[in-house]
């Protein structure tokens, strides 16, 4: 299987060019092409998969392109990391495109919206299974692209135009660090191969300070893609597209980039401390950072969005403390719950026509599926115990513990309370209290919405249990073999007061959203009677209230209306000084071009005599 | 020179030159005897068959040794092939656009003119490409320009076309001075105008002041030569000019005659001034030592060619600035020898990916302009719903020129960006402003494609596309691509026909 495995992007591209071509004619039916093009894709990733788990890697490349004495090879290459991953891409798509067929009900464009996705799931294919940088660099872009064509799929709306300008623009950003480091790279080991780029950072050719600056030129690069602390700012944004296109963006598309660039360059990463300090620090800041904003946002949406941020923080800080497995198995976990919560907000959303939780509420007995679902990926992405969340949460504390980066563990564990924190105040806020409008025509979502929720829902229970402290490490294990020396352990050992005190801190942040926004609706006596500690707890609630009202939530709130400020004037005063001086140039060279032949040629004598007289002087002939 | 000597020459070299020539003078007896009714548009058939003749003749000169004739004032040599081939193909798509340009007061009867004068243009470029002398060089140079002063403004009637014209000929004017005051010199140091006979002299000249003549030399041929490559600060013309142009014209100007500019920079830089010592020690060579003057040109090229561009609202003008820049990356090539030796390579690869993308984008143009009696950007907008494939192949080439991956212009970029690497020592600021001058450039770039793609349909005319254009666009569109996707393919015919140019640089 695995030497076909080149035509696993190649079905969505056809989808893609099929729809492009005939999808005017075909309109919604143009979706089952989608559809059943990306339903072969998963099931030959599937295959793959299963043939890699006992085949070793294999790696197919053919001459591209010879530039003096370098050749350029293309090609495909299945390890276990891409493997993963293209399970990942491909069933994450599926499932979206599935969902989509409901969500997108009604839509004028609608094969349209189906080549895109096929256009940006054979991008984000081929970004996997590229076997050097080149190539990688080549899908980046067309992810970037695709990525830029969903987000503004509702160009006529303006906040989605300008979206789908700043993501292209912002990650583009982090793609000119990227392409520098390839090419510093490129440099110093004259290869753009892995292997080779590998073997040459091992036996030491570069030098320590050039290394540092070039993994922290490509981690600009995730930066970017995976919307890390400072160029985050796209992903919020990015919401004005299509829920669906949320949904494969922040689970398996795009941010997934990032991780998985850092992922496969790890060995490059591992070999220079401060790159590897500079990982983690940026994803422990953008953690917290993000969960912080989170914690007061009041669209639906922008609270997953922020929430994404987060674990992307959390997936890069497991990566910079040397968490390889820790890293890779949250990206695939977070990609099952957060699929699976964008498509359940997707579905809120669907039901009752607003992103605006104030507006919401009551709802769990109206939506008798989506709430439960809901509350799956809430409790997953908690770290709620034995679901999958728990379990890769778990093994990145365990990382940064062993790691020894005290600091940035305690800031995990921050992050961890605040996430469950502000998902369960989500949470709540749809779902619990009184319903804030009559809601007599709210709907639950036809089954075709339904079921992609559902086999998410079944992954965000069940994923986490290929890699357990109690049931083995097979994922680790897997992922590491054959690379033990480089990639670490499989599984990292730690105190069992860790997990814990993860435990803990979720669910003090479950019990603090309940009690501020679910409190009301529940009968008191109930809980009185059963703890005497909790009702001296619930009697001072007022009091307990104002002490989280002004110290922790005011703090928070205070960071996050700091932090969103210098978001604002800070990072986009300095991005629009930048073009603001760009243009100022253009109208300068614009006045000069007055149509005056005369000051053309006057021009044109100065600039000779201005180079001749330079050459006289630095040449010493005028002495 | 006798007869014999005359005849002895081997006259085949020169064939390609021969059949344009002949078409010439055939299309303009044809064009003086023809009855006014005749429709002269037929012409255009006649013109590109001695276009096609003389690529079909170059080809079969492929496989003839080096040959230099008429005392070595023209030589066929691989890079005299190779930049000739695109020269052709260059001419023959613009013959094809100018066979369906229909301007709204019409070209009447000088539709005629304009394709004999056009192949004299390329006649001019063609001799440049094989000339072994200065003399040849500027008569050929001269030969195109004065060409297309007259080319530009063939609109006999068009106030803006008139304009252009005579902006031209001034601009153009102190171009030939400047750089004929410049050749003058360097026949006054080495006392010879065959580039051959002057390198060897200038190789061995190590006195400070003759290398001080010889730097004055240099300035003013490159100077005088960057009108035609229209290289800032010397590029004020070319907005003006392209605008008042004729659109098949305002390609020919931005392909053809730019390519001839960079065609006899390079004859005369590397003959020349490679092999001259750049100082009393003769430690670097010339070019080596003074490329940070080419290097700070390229730069301010790149810099103003996009920065202007941003600002423009005339379609043809906003090329005028795209393909100043493209100019500026070219100069990188040149101003970092490419890397090494395949500088050859890497500016025939960006020039090959320049002549399909950027005709392509004038096609276009054409096609729109005409339609609709206005050049504005916003006859783009909403193109992609009313002729999806007009827009199709549009996107293509906007795609190529900003140099995204997967089409021609993203392969001949990165060329030239590594060459600015692989150099010792590297130059990174140029390799800076290149990045930052691309990123600028997709500001105008995709905002065409915004019209194009979201924007409201600017009119409900359907673009007839004749089936001139429609080749031309097929071919532009076909060949971004898979030149692109498989650069290769070029780069083999390259190393396979021409090897690696050793016969131009090492037989001086």
């Amino acid at each position: 299987m695995m030497e076909n495995a080149w035509l696993i992007p190649i079905f969505p591209l056809v989808a893609f060019l099929v729809l492009l071509l005939v999808g005017g004619r075909l309109r919604e039916r143009g979706a089952y092409i989608g559809i059943i093009f990306t339903l072969a894709s998963f099931m030959l990733s599937l295959l793959t998969l299963m043939e890699r788990f006992s085949a070793p890697t294999y790696k197919k490349t053919l001459e591209w392109l010879t530039l003096g004495g370098t050749q350029l090879t293309a090609g495909f290459e299945i390890n276990q990391l891409n493997a993963l991953m293209l399970v990942i891409v491909s069933l994450v798509s599926l499932l979206v495109q599935i969902y989509s067929l409901g969500y997108m009900k009604g839509e004028g464009r609608f094969s349209t919206f189906y080549a895109y996705l096929g256009f940006f799931t054979f991008a984000m294919l081929g970004l996997v299974m590229a076997p050097n940088l080149v190539q990688l660099y080549f899908f980046w872009e067309l992810v970037g692209v695709g990525s830029f064509l969903l987000i503004g799929f509702y160009f006529y709306k303006q906040e989605a135009k300008a979206a789908a300008k700043k993501a292209f623009i912002m990650t583009r950003i982090g793609d000119v660090g990227l392409l520098i480091g390839i090419i510093l790279l490129f440099w110093e080991t004259g290869s753009f191969e892995y292997g080779e780029i590998f073997q040459a950072v091992q036996s030491g050719v570069i030098s320590d300070g050039s290394l540092t600056l070039i993994a922290i030129l490509i981690f600009v690069g995730a930066v970017g893609k995976s919307g890390q602390f400072p160029l985050h700012t796209w992903l919020p944004d990015a919401m004005e597209g299509p829920t669906p296109v949320s949904a494969l963006i922040h689970a398996a598309t795009m941010v997934a980039a990032g991780v998985y660039l850092v992922a496969t360059m790890f060995p490059l990463f591992l070999a220079s401390e401060a790159a590897m300090q500079a990982v983690a620090i940026t994803g422990g800041f953008t953690a917290i950072f993000a969960a912080s904003i989170a914690s007061v946002q009041k669209d639906v949406k922008r609270v997953l969005a922020y929430s994404t941020i987060s674990q992307l923080g959390f997936m890069m800080l497991a990566l910079g403390t040397a968490g390889y497995v820790a890293g890779v198995f949250h990206l695939m976990t977070h990609a099952f719950f957060k699929a699976l919560l964008f498509l359940a907000a997707g579905s809120v959303i669907h039901a009752i026509h607003t992103q605006d939780i104030e507006r919401m509420g009551g709802l769990w007995a109206r939506l008798k599926w989506t709430g439960p679902l809901f509350l799956v990926g809430t409790l997953a992405i908690s770290g709620f115990p034995l679901l999958s969340g728990f379990f890769s949460k778990d093994e990145i504390l365990m990382a940064a513990w062993t790691n020894g980066n005290y600091f940035l563990f305690i800031l995990a564990v921050i992050t961890s309370f605040l996430t469950a924190f502000y998902m369960f105040r989500l949470f709540f806020m749809i779902f619990a209290g009184e319903s804030r409008r009559q809601a007599k025509q709210v709907k639950e979502s036809p089954a075709i919405m339904l079921l992609p929720m559902l086999v998410l829902g079944v992954l965000a229970v069940i994923s986490g249990y290929i890699q357990t402290p109690w049931f083995g490490t097979f994922l680790g294990e897997w992922l590491v073999e054959g690379n033990e020396t480089v990639l670490g352990a499989a599984h990292s050992e730690g105190p069992a007061w860790v997990m814990i005190l993860a435990v803990s801190v979720a669910l003090a942040g479950i019990l603090l959203a309940y009690m501020k926004y679910a409190r009301t609706k529940l009968p008191r006596e109930g809980l009185v009677k059963e703890n005497s500690t909790l009702y001296r707890v619930l009697e001072n609630k007022y009091y307990m209230d104002e002490i989280y009202y002004f110290t922790i939530v005011q703090m928070i709130k205070g960071i996050s209306l700091f932090l969103s400020y210098m978001e604002r004037f800070i990072i986009g005063g300095l991005i629009s000084t930048v073009t603001g001086s760009i243009e100022g140039m253009g109208k300068i060279g614009s006045k000069l071009q007055s149509g005056q032949v005369q000051q053309y040629g006057m021009i044109a004598f100065l600039g000779l005599a201005v180079l001749l007289v330079i050459f006289a002087l630095t040449g010493g002939y005028l002495r | 020179m006798d007869l014999n000597t005359m005849l002895s020459y081997n006259w085949g070299a020169m064939m390609p030159e021969f059949i344009i020539l002949g078409t010439t003078m055939a299309l303009s007896i044809l064009d003086l005897f023809w009855p006014v009714h005749f429709n002269r548009r037929k012409l255009a058939w006649f013109a590109l068959t001695g276009i096609i003749l003389a690529c079909l003749s170059l080809i079969s000169l492929f496989s003839f040794e080096t040959v230099s004739i008429l005392s070595d004032t023209f030589r066929l040599d691989s890079f005299a092939k190779a930049f000739k081939l695109l020269l052709l193909i260059g001419a023959g798509l613009i013959i094809l656009l100018a066979h369906s340009y229909e301007p709204k007061e019409g070209l009447r009867e000088h539709r005629g003119e304009f394709y004999y004068l056009f192949l004299t243009a390329l006649l001019g470029a063609m001799i440049m490409t094989s000339s072994g002398d200065l003399i040849t060089l500027f008569v050929g140079l001269e030969l195109l320009s004065l060409s297309s002063y007259i080319l530009v403004g063939i609109r006999k009637r068009d106030r803006s076309a008139n304009e252009a014209s005579m902006k031209y000929v001034i601009n153009g004017g102190i171009s030939t001075a400047i750089t004929l005051f410049g050749m003058s010199y360097l026949y006054g140091v080495t006392g010879s105008v065959n580039l051959g006979e002057m390198s060897r002299t200038m190789a061995a000249m190590t006195d400070g002041q003759l290398q001080y003549i010889m730097g004055l030399a240099f300035f003013m041929v490159f100077v005088g030569l960057s009108f035609k490559i229209a290289a800032a600060p010397f590029h004020m013309w070319a907005p003006d000019v392209y605008e008042g142009a004729p659109t098949p014209v305002a390609a020919f100007l931005s392909v053809i005659s730019k390519m001839a500019g960079f065609v006899i920079l390079l004859r005369i830089f590397l003959s020349l001034f490679l092999t001259a010592p750049g100082d009393a020690f003769g430690a670097l060579d010339f070019l080596e030592k003074n490329n940070i003057y080419i290097a700070s040109m390229a730069g301010l090229t790149i810099i103003i060619g996009n920065v202007v561009a941003l600002r423009q609202q005339n379609l043809k003008r906003l090329f005028a600035y795209s393909s100043i820049a493209h100019a500026g990356y070219l100069l990188v090539a040149v101003a970092t020898l490419g890397g090494g030796y395949f500088l050859l390579d890497t500016i025939w690869y960006y020039l090959l990916a320049y002549v399909l993308m950027n005709i392509g984008v004038f096609a276009v143009i054409q096609l729109l302009s005409s339609q609709s009696g206005s050049e504005d950007i916003s006859v783009l907008a909403g193109l992609g719903r009313k002729s999806p494939y007009l827009a199709l192949a549009f996107t293509i080439y906007i795609l190529s020129l900003a140099g995204i991956p997967g089409t021609t212009g993203f392969i001949g970029k990165l060329n030239i960006f590594l060459g600015t690497f692989i150099t010792e020592p590297g130059h990174f600021v140029l390799a800076g402003i290149m990045i930052a001058g691309t990123v600028v450039s997709y500001v105008y770039y995709f905002g065409l494609l915004v019209q194009i793609f979201f924007r409201p349909i600017h009119s409900d005319k359907v673009v007839k596309i004749r089936s001139g254009v429609s080749v031309v666009l097929i071919i532009c569109a076909i060949g971004t691509v898979l030149f692109g996707l498989f650069p290769n393919i070029a780069f083999d015919f390259l190393h396979d026909q021409f090897g690696d140019f050793t016969d131009f640089i090492s037989s001086e």
